[in-house]
């Protein structure tokens, strides 16, 4: 165990060695790359603008992370009930789906304004089609011979689906639940560069303008630390609870 | 192909349509989040050639950094499946970077970069990079071992086991990847242009934003999904046309 995480700590510190020893060795100027123990500092002295920013951006993330998934895995119960259903809107919804998730920012300002809601709505869209599209090739992924003894023991379409297909589609599902974590924190802090009154999006984008690098760099490591532990969290949690893989 | 086959997500697709154009009849607040779809059909025609010009710009960023983050991400993935203490020191370390908010660099890209062309494929670059990496790796690690086994018996060197074995075993898994990093370069392009930028379909959206100018929003919306699709149309064609052998769909 101790040297299995021993390689990833020594390359830990070999990049930090490199990062700091090349800010020395090449004379790079702050603004262009920090030192760590100044990001460590700045987010220390700003802990209270960098609480409230991360708090702001957490609330967005996990209620439409929330939204997203009770959305996401309805559509995709509902469709998977019926290959006519899916076969109809599949072609729309993937259509939806092509469009980059950031070209729609603008217009969930323009209808939520610039507030929490229009994050909201943007990390419930994103999540939403990430949980649902896992959720339908999970769905259709369950041994359909399976499917047959259960009904031909005379089993309902609903019951099948809620003590069958759901468990055992329940790994791809919990991948995608897994990649949205990320992508609710990515589009909350995106949404946020572009227009907010609070969040760490917005910090980020309010220090860049200011020329402010190091509140930038520290904003972004909070971020980043933030995802990396919710991340972590979740992996734990998916190996203890769904340990049917 | 048989009408009950493309019949109903056409009338889905055309019953959504209709819906959208009743919904944006309706009188509804201060300002229309929802135009009638005939009002942005006639943006696009009348504004063609201004979206198109705007779609090659930051279809150029976008492709630019994609094939410069595919060709890096591809000799990463090789470096790490091929060498193991990098492997072990770093690909961990490599997993852990794909969960931070990569775009939040793209303030700071802009300001090393300037505001120009070069700052975008930056971002495409960044983003487009780290799945093929991932995936690259994944796939050259994913050969079974008695089949390795077999081809060291007939003396295969290092080389020929990559060339002959490894590389058209982990094609189809990298194909995913790129299919996945061209809808991410195209992201990175559009927010790199948030931050700076005159011409190019991000830069057009944030102002079509500020002035409220809904049609064109929505009209942008359009074109983005268009080089969307078109990207993943090209890729898919390689992909069933060239890497059939595919275990991966």
């Amino acid at each position: 165990m101790i040297a299995r995480a021993s390689y990833p700590l020594l390359g830990l510190l070999i990049i930090a060695a490199i990062w700091e020893g090349s800010i020395r060795f090449f004379d790079i100027p702050p603004f262009v790359l920090p030192p760590l123990g100044q990001i460590a500092e700045r987010i220390w002295t700003g802990r209270s603008e960098m609480i409230a920013g991360l708090s702001a951006t957490l609330y967005e993330a996990g209620t439409g992370y929330v939204i997203g998934v009770a959305i996401g895995l309805l559509l995709a119960i509902a469709v998977s009930l019926s290959s006519l259903a899916e076969r109809s809107v599949m072609p729309l919804f993937i259509a939806i789906n092509s469009v980059p998730i950031v070209a729609y920012v603008p217009v969930s300002f323009v209808a939520f304004g610039l507030g929490a809601a229009s994050k909201i709505a943007m990390v419930a869209l994103t999540v939403g089609f990430t949980v649902f599209l896992s959720a339908v090739q999970g769905l259709k992924s369950v041994d359909p011979s399976a499917v047959n003894l259960l009904r031909s023991f005379g089993a309902g379409q609903m019951r099948i689906i809620w003590m069958f297909s759901l468990p055992a589609a329940m790994p791809i599902i919990v991948s995608g639940l897994r990649v949205s974590i990320v992508r609710a924190m990515i589009v909350a802090i995106v949404a946020e560069m572009l227009g907010a009154y609070d969040g760490l999006g917005r910090i980020i984008y309010e220090a860049t303008q200011q020329v402010d690098f190091l509140r930038t760099w520290a904003a972004i490591a909070v971020a980043s630390l933030a995802s990396l532990v919710i991340y972590g969290v979740f992996v734990w949690c998916d190996r203890r609870l769904v340990w049917w893989k | 192909m048989k009408p009950s086959v493309w019949l109903p997500p056409l009338l889905v697709t055309a019953l959504f349509l209709v819906c959208w154009e009743i919904f944006g009849h309706l009188p509804m607040g201060r300002v229309k989040v929802v135009p009638p779809v005939s009002a942005i059909a006639m943006d696009i025609i009348h504004n063609h050639q201004l979206l198109l010009r705007a779609m090659l710009h930051t279809l150029t960023e976008a492709m630019v950094g994609f094939a410069a983050g595919a060709a890096f991400g591809f000799l990463m993935g090789v470096l790490f499946a091929e060498v193991r203490i990098l492997e072990r020191m770093f690909f961990p370390v490599f997993i852990i970077s794909q969960t931070i908010p990569v775009v939040a660099f793209g303030a700071l890209v802009v300001i090393w970069f300037g505001n120009g062309m070069l700052s975008k494929v930056v971002i495409a670059f960044y983003l487009t990079f780290f799945p093929v990496t991932v995936h690259t790796h994944r796939g050259l690690l994913s050969v079974e071992q008695q089949r390795i086994d077999l081809l060291r018996s007939f003396a295969a060197s290092r080389w020929t086991l990559f060339w002959r074995l490894r590389l058209p075993f982990a094609l189809p898994t990298i194909m995913t990847s790129l299919i996945l990093g061209s809808s991410l370069s195209l992201v990175g392009a559009i927010v790199g242009e948030w931050f700076g930028d005159t011409k190019g379909l991000g830069i057009m959206l944030v102002q079509a934003m500020y002035v409220e100018n809904m049609v064109r929003l929505w009209s942008i919306i359009v074109a983005c999904g268009v080089i969307g699709v078109g990207l993943y149309a090209v890729l898919r064609f390689v992909q069933t046309r060239w890497i059939w052998w595919g275990n991966e769909t």
